[in-house]
């Protein structure tokens, strides 16, 4: 017990000590860190750029929880509402995962680059 | 003991970034960390089309509503595909939006997705313990008024149903289209809604077929099982046959998909039987027919002009009475093999509103990787296309007429 309460006191300072050294130790800017290295070598992390979409990873994962959670919700009550409204969400996950994957397919580099340069050579369509 | 680190702000013409941070730290180990984050100020213009207002027009320029009720994995976006295609460009979401918004713009047409009306999102709906389904879980107030206000060319501000997080999210401005198509699971359930519409589809899936096509779709995912899927379609069949299928009665053409009869015992689903049920008497439509409009035929293409392979076409055509209304049904039972199949078909059918001789096999052909391109959901869904854009057509026609003569 006092051995515990001991390392209880102590422990705040210790963590405090070692959070105080890591201050000092870890500086997470490179380009204040490395000033003979140029500020262009640096890419700039200010903005976090969110996904364009649900990565399909995710959605299947989001999948296969939700398929686990009604499963367990029938488990109890097969015609209840929860139960209806949980393979209801199975659906509606499966759904979106079906359209990623869609979307997936549809992303060909050479059509999305045509999309924004039609006169460029390799985009030139000749309808007639 | 406060320990502060200060940095230098680079000038802004250097292309490195910089992050102002001063951390300041009490005696008890607690950090207080602030940071000041400098942002580049973007000036946007926005021009006179896309300020939100009370745009007046005349009746020449009123919005045509195309109704589109199917259940989840029934061919809503395949059709909706197929559908901006004839009108001509490719549909795409709303560029500098919410990625995931459901709406589709093309040139002419705009396609909302129903969903976007939930009034209760994904937990909402799992508290209450009600399906999507379920009337309860949508706004009709909203999408009555929104549709109306659209019709009317007055633009509106559109929630976004997020159905990856099953969230809603910040509403989307929608602006008048040409053609506006609202696809969902009840755009025909509430009655003024259903007066907005000037034509309405509806898919309708038998249950083995739906059952084989949320296996195709399904079985890639790594959670589901047949039992799941099997799960799922039963679970959320009561909801269905209560509150869309009812939906049926009400649309003015009904795409129905049954497995076939040319192949005794068949649960693949690969060949399908496809109905297309064309109401009578609906203003601007004229339903398509195989030989003589208004008798019963009954034609196998195959023969001696034609050879197709296992197990061949077959083509039904005749007047019927579905839920009280008179119809006309045009039936293919089938698989397309080869392109001289589909451009002698298409050459024996009439009224299809075709520009020109081929614009259906054309149509598909542009679309052969599509589901159902070689059978018969995508011919008739082609040809509802097609019958759109003449009604389209004829609607605009009529009242540029009714402009002309009220000048004159």
């Amino acid at each position: 017990m006092a051995t515990a309460a001991g390392m209880s006191l102590l422990t705040p300072q210790i963590l405090a000590k070692a959070s105080d050294s890591t201050k000092f130790q870890t500086l997470k800017f490179p380009c204040l860190n490395n000033p003979w290295k140029r500020s262009t070598d640096f890419v700039a992390r200010r903005l976090y750029v969110r996904p364009m979409a649900a990565a399909p990873e995710k959605l299947s994962d989001k999948v296969a929880e939700s398929v686990k959670n009604a499963e367990e919700a029938c488990a109890g009550d097969p015609v209840s509402g929860e139960c209806a409204a949980a393979w209801d969400e199975v659906e509606e996950l499966s759904a979106a995962a079906s359209h990623a994957r869609d979307r997936k397919k549809e992303t060909d580099v050479l059509e999305n680059y045509c999309k924004d340069n039609p006169e460029t050579e390799e985009c030139r369509t000749y309808d007639n | 003991m406060a320990v502060s680190t200060v940095y230098t702000i680079q000038p802004l013409n250097s292309s490195c970034s910089s992050i102002i941070s001063t951390q300041t730290k009490s005696h008890l180990g607690f950090n207080q960390k602030q940071q000041v984050l400098f942002f580049s100020k973007r000036i946007t213009t926005t021009t006179n089309s896309s300020r939100r207002g009370i745009i007046t027009c005349s009746s020449a320029e009123k919005t045509v509503v195309i109704g589109l009720a199917a259940d989840s994995g029934c061919g809503k976006s395949t059709f909706m595909r197929r559908l901006t295609s004839v009108f001509g460009g490719a549909a795409e979401p709303p560029k500098g939006g919410n990625p995931d918004s459901n709406t589709l713009i093309s040139d002419k047409t705009t396609v909302i997705c129903l969903d976007d009306y939930h009034s209760l999102d994904r937990t909402g709906r799992k508290e209450k313990g009600v399906t999507a389904l379920d009337p309860r879980a949508n706004n009709f107030d909203l999408m009555y008024e929104q549709v109306k206000a659209i019709k009317d060319g007055v633009a509106v501000d559109k929630p976004i149903y997020n159905h990856v997080t099953g969230l809603l999210d910040p509403p989307e401005l929608i602006k008048p289209p040409k053609i506006l198509v609202i696809e969902g699971l009840h755009p025909m359930y509430d009655q003024r809604v259903r007066d907005q519409l000037d034509f309405s589809i509806y898919l309708d899936i038998s249950n083995e077929v739906k059952f084989a096509w949320k296996i195709q779709r399904d079985m890639a995912e790594r959670g589901h099982s047949l039992e799941s899927i099997k799960a799922s379609i039963e679970a959320r069949k009561p909801d269905f046959d209560a509150y869309i299928d009812p939906q049926k009665q009400y649309a003015d053409a009904v795409i129905e998909v049954l497995p076939t009869q040319l192949i005794p015992d068949d649960n693949e689903g690969k060949v399908l039987r496809v109905r297309l049920i064309q109401k009578e008497g609906v203003k601007h439509f004229n339903p398509v027919y195989l030989f003589d409009e208004g008798s019963t035929i009954s034609w196998i293409p195959c023969g001696r002009k034609l050879t197709c392979s296992y197990p061949g076409i077959k083509f039904t055509y005749g007047p019927d009475t579905y839920f009280g209304n008179e119809v006309s049904v045009l039936e293919m039972d089938g698989r397309f093999d080869r392109l001289d199949e589909l451009i002698y078909v298409e050459s024996h059918l009439s009224n299809l509103s075709s520009k020109f001789y081929g614009e259906v096999t054309q149509q598909i052909l542009k679309h052969a990787d599509f589901p159902g391109s070689n059978n018969g959901t995508g011919l008739f869904q082609t040809i509802v296309g097609l019958k759109i854009r003449d009604l389209y057509e004829q609607i605009v026609a009529s009242r540029a007429e009714a402009l002309q003569t009220a000048k004159a």
